[in-house]
């Protein structure tokens, strides 16, 4: 870090991953509080929040990437006590593959468990490289591990590639299977595994050559990608829960004769962390709608939907607006609190600046295999930004207050 | 609040009380020998009052629970709760089922008058989601017990031969996570399920390699213990849970720790005769036997009671067979080299044999235990039954003729020759209901100011309207002290204060600090430095 022209910038993030060094860019993000476009205190903001707040009929509080579990524990909390709903990004970009899990359930290891065990990788059209440049090195095949000593030479790498969704580049064997057959193949595979564990397999079609890898692995790991692009004129991916939910059933199945365990690939932000305190708080992960007084889980009316059917009047954003995946909140008053809320464009009602989650802020945050990690601020000293976690307990103690005068 | 709870009838135990009218004096968050006459007075004449309830084995804030809440939306569904009348109004709506939500979870311990909840199982990797789970949990003083059982770094170390080592990295561990205990889980079981090998051959099974057995993991935790002057001794869930013929196992781990102090868990899950071609069957008196001869050993049951349930624990493979047998839906989740986890939702009906099996089985350990200061209830919430449904298992335990009929209604086809069919009158009394829900967890957790009502202890207090139904009573107490905050007022939850953190800080060689930091180099996904939850001990942590 260095100072430059009275500002503290990050000049070099060392051992950060490409992607790292863009996120952590110079540390430099905006600072402002404002009203309806002018500057205010963080009073005046907190008091405009909950007068349009407590004015609305139906309040969607959004939990975008990049926030604390801190900010989003006390968020939760400032739905609940508006009556409206909570939803998190997971509701369009990884709804399937948690309905399916919650259906069926699912298999799953820590990475630092794939990165001990796993002595078979088996890549389901995805090739980590894209999302997570350090997933090879970190985790596997690469890192010598406890019961795969000769890192990369004790694990079999399979790719299986569905059309254009590839497997990695550099696999000891690929599998080719046309989109249109993969989900009738991965129930073909799914009933010889089944059939196989009571001692008679008959392992046919695209996805045979499979099978004697799973045969001969002590650990498989089956790495999928758990954010799937979402299919156009769907505003989520919970149509495409089918191919999770296939293979979360092989890979059930596979556990009656080998160890195997998945790993769903997710994407950043502590996106894990707003499904994490969702479920803790309210029972579900996404889309809680608290409107009779209680939680109801409405998976099948995501956020991006009531905007779009102009279910809401208020929205409260919390987190990075900035990030890839949330839905288009135009035409809705917001407030917006989080890092470069100032910034946006339309400009919301009320936009409170915060500081980055682990740049400029503390708190915890989900490692995307459910591993909780400590977030510490860079920054030295004591931050300008107001801390998001104790903005949002804030705004939640107005609205409390206010409903507790209207019952006096 | 200074407050004299005055004429009700005082089941205090540790203090010799059984039921004499007393006053109890309560001063800010404590207990007090006495007061002003004109402090204000709470009229408890006709009431029961007793210690608040201290739960010794629960899932409530592990990672593992928060699994099993996200498995199961559809039993949250069927149970929503609205958020209590609290009087600053920041009550919080949630949802109920098997596995309530954080907020829920604390309003209905203290509904229940349970003033004191431990979880059982914590993956130390995860132990900071913990805190947070329970950052969210109201009104209940917690811990958690970190499962060293099946973690790589401790199991090289007994298998090299360094307990001194390894005793030094469960002290580390515990502060590192801000745990209260050491848990093991199926002693080398669970690292033997992730490589595939699914049977533990009794304690000696050296599968893991020439001096990796059970018994030497049991015996360095239970050394380590005790060694470090933990507050509570090692807490074991046994071997071979759920098998037919287990007692065997579970009496052997019991023998190979003579003469150390040991806690074993659920023990009704532990407690089966019968296996290899003969029929299941109970062998609850032969654990009641040895426990009568052998006071070191504490337990709790680990009641089933009738109805839905969720199997969540950190021995996996047992959660594989229930779901291959049971064909529910099944998460497992493999943890770091550390530890493992499944849940398979399940439910415990009356008809079924195997169900009205364990079920007796728990209330035999209960009826035919010798001291009830060793052996206390639980139902491994929420793997036997919700903590709901312990006023119904008090009833069962106080009244014989509501047991008996209970008992005529069950399918009884492995129940044959079992003492409880042949006729157990025992009617636990208030006393001792008061021993097995308070005084003696209090007693084996070491917490020398809960548990009891004397000077000094933690305003705890929870009081009862006397109810001819004994399920009823315990299940809408009248009114609830924490820490000397009314939180429950004429049976309604009004005030919801953040609990406690109940922690150990064991002193350790720092010399493992060094070795660990080159096995984390090595092997760990995270960082050595990013291990440690900063601030999971607290300035004043509570014993």
């Amino acid at each position: 870090m260095r100072e430059e022209e009275g500002v503290l910038r990050i000049v070099e993030a060392r051992n950060a991953c490409e992607l790292g060094r863009a996120w952590f860019g110079d540390g430099v993000v905006s600072s402002e509080i404002r009203v309806h476009g002018e500057d205010a205190t963080i009073d005046e903001a907190l008091d405009a929040a909950a007068e349009l707040l407590g004015a609305a009929k139906r309040v969607l509080v959004y939990l975008a990437p990049d926030s604390t579990c801190e900010a989003q524990r006390a968020a939760v909390a400032l739905a609940d006590h508006l009556h409206g709903v909570v939803d998190d990004i997971t509701s369009s970009t990884a709804a399937g593959g948690v309905l399916a899990a919650q259906r069926r359930g699912r298999p799953t290891a820590s990475l630092g468990e794939i990165r001990n065990r796993a002595d078979l990788l088996v890549f389901w059209g995805v090739d980590p490289a894209v999302r997570y440049p350090r997933f090879f090195s970190r985790y596997a095949p690469e890192p010598e591990g406890i019961y795969v000593p000769g890192g990369r030479r004790d694990r079999t790498v399979i790719a299986i590639d569905i059309g254009d969704e590839r497997g990695p580049a550099d696999a000891d064997a690929r599998i080719a299977i046309d989109p249109d057959v993969e989900q009738s193949e991965l129930a073909r595979l799914s009933a010889a595994t089944l059939a196989g564990s009571n001692g008679a397999a008959e392992v046919g079609g695209a996805l045979a050559a499979l099978s004697p890898h799973f045969d001969s692995a002590r650990y498989a790991a089956i790495v999928y990608d758990a954010e799937p692009p979402v299919p156009s004129g769907a505003v989520s991916t919970a149509d495409r829960s089918w191919r999770a939910e296939a293979i979360v059933l092989l890979a059930q199945q596979l556990n009656a004769r080998i160890r195997c365990s998945l790993v769903p690939l997710r994407a950043g932000g502590n996106r894990n962390g707003a499904e994490a305190v969702l479920t803790w708080q309210t029972g579900y992960p996404m889309t809680v709608d608290f409107s009779r007084g209680v939680p109801r889980y409405r998976p099948d009316e995501p956020s991006a939907s009531l905007i779009a059917r102009g279910a809401v009047d208020a929205i409260v954003v919390i987190g990075n607006v900035r990030a890839e995946g949330i839905p288009p909140m135009d035409g809705v008053p917001r407030v917006s609190i989080g890092p470069w809320a100032s910034g946006a464009e339309p400009a919301a009602e009320i936009a409170i600046d915060t500081g980055v989650a682990g740049i400029h802020e503390g708190g915890m945050a989900f490692r995307m295999d459910d591993i909780p990690l400590p977030l510490r601020p860079v920054f030295p000293g004591e931050s300008p930004w107001p801390d998001s976690a104790a903005i949002v307990a804030a705004l939640d103690a107005r609205i409390c207050a206010r409903a507790a005068e209207v019952l006096r | 609040m200074a407050l004299r709870i005055t004429g009700g009838e005082v089941y205090d135990p540790t203090n010799g009380v059984g039921g004499a009218v007393r006053d109890i004096c309560i001063d800010g968050g404590s207990i007090v020998e006495s007061l002003p006459d004109d402090a204000p007075r709470l009229d408890a004449r006709g009431m029961v009052v007793m210690p608040g309830g201290i739960d010794i084995h629960a899932h409530i804030a592990a990672s593992s629970v928060n699994l099993g809440r996200r498995l199961l939306p559809e039993t949250h569904t069927s149970d929503p709760v609205r958020a209590p009348d609290l009087i600053d109004g920041t009550g919080r709506s949630g949802s109920g089922g098997t596995i309530p939500s954080t907020f829920t979870t604390g309003y209905r311990y203290a509904g229940l008058g349970y003033t004191t909840v431990f979880d059982a199982a914590v993956a130390a990797v995860a132990a900071r989601d913990t805190h947070a789970q329970l950052d969210d949990t109201p009104i209940i003083d917690a811990g958690f017990f970190v499962l060293m059982g099946n973690d790589d770094y401790l199991l090289r170390q007994i298998a090299a031969g360094e307990r001194e080592r390894a005793r030094d990295y469960a002290a580390w561990l515990l502060r590192a996570t801000g745990g209260y205990a050491i848990k093991v889980v199926n002693p080398a079981g669970v690292e033997l399920w992730k490589r595939n090998v699914r049977v533990v051959n009794g304690i000696d099974d050296a599968t893991l390699g020439e001096g990796l057995t059970p018994r030497a993991i049991l015996e360095t935790l239970a050394d380590a213990a005790n060694e470090l002057h933990l507050p509570h001794p090692v807490h074991i869930h046994c071997n071979n849970l759920g098998v037919p013929g287990n007692v065997a196992t579970t009496l052997e781990s019991m023998e190979a720790l003579g003469g150390r102090r040991a806690h074993f868990t659920h023990l009704q899950f532990h407690a089966y005769d019968g296996g290899e071609g003969k029929p299941w069957s109970s062998g609850a008196r032969r654990i009641a036997d040895y426990m009568a001869s052998h006071p070191e050993v504490t337990g709790d049951v680990g009641q089933v009671m009738f109805g839905p349930a969720t199997t969540l624990t950190a021995d996996g493979a047992v959660e594989y067979l229930l779901h291959a047998s049971s064909g529910r839906k099944w998460v497992n989740s493999d943890i770091e080299v550390e530890t493992g986890c499944g849940v398979v939702p399940y439910e415990y009906r009356d008809k079924l044999a195997v169900s009205a099996l364990q079920w007796a089985v728990g209330l035999e350990l209960f009826l035919l235990s010798s001291d009830p200061w060793r052996l206390v209830l639980s139902t491994d919430h929420p793997n036997g039954g919700s903590f709901m449904s312990y006023p119904e298992l008090i009833r069962l335990l106080m009244d014989s003729a509501y047991r008996k009929d209970r008992l005529s209604r069950v399918n009884q086809r492995l129940l044959a020759g079992s003492a409880l069919l042949d006729g157990l009158d025992r009617e636990y009394t208030l006393e001792e209901i008061a021993i097995i829900t308070r005084a003696g967890p209090a007693r084996q957790l070491g917490l020398v100011n809960k548990g009891h009502l004397g000077a000094g202890a933690d305003a705890d207090i929870t009081i009862y309207s006397r109810s001819e139904n004994f399920a009823e009573m315990f299940s809408t107490p009248r009114y609830v002290f924490k820490s000397g905050t009314l939180v429950v007022d004429e049976g309604q939850l009004r005030r919801a204060p953040e609990g406690k953190r109940l922690q150990v800080q064991p002193e350790y060689d720092d010399a493992v600090t060094r070795d660990l930091e080159r096995w984390f180099e090595r092997y760990a996904s995270i960082s050595f430095a990013n291990y440690p939850v900063a601030g999971a001990v607290r300035p004043t942590p509570e014993r």
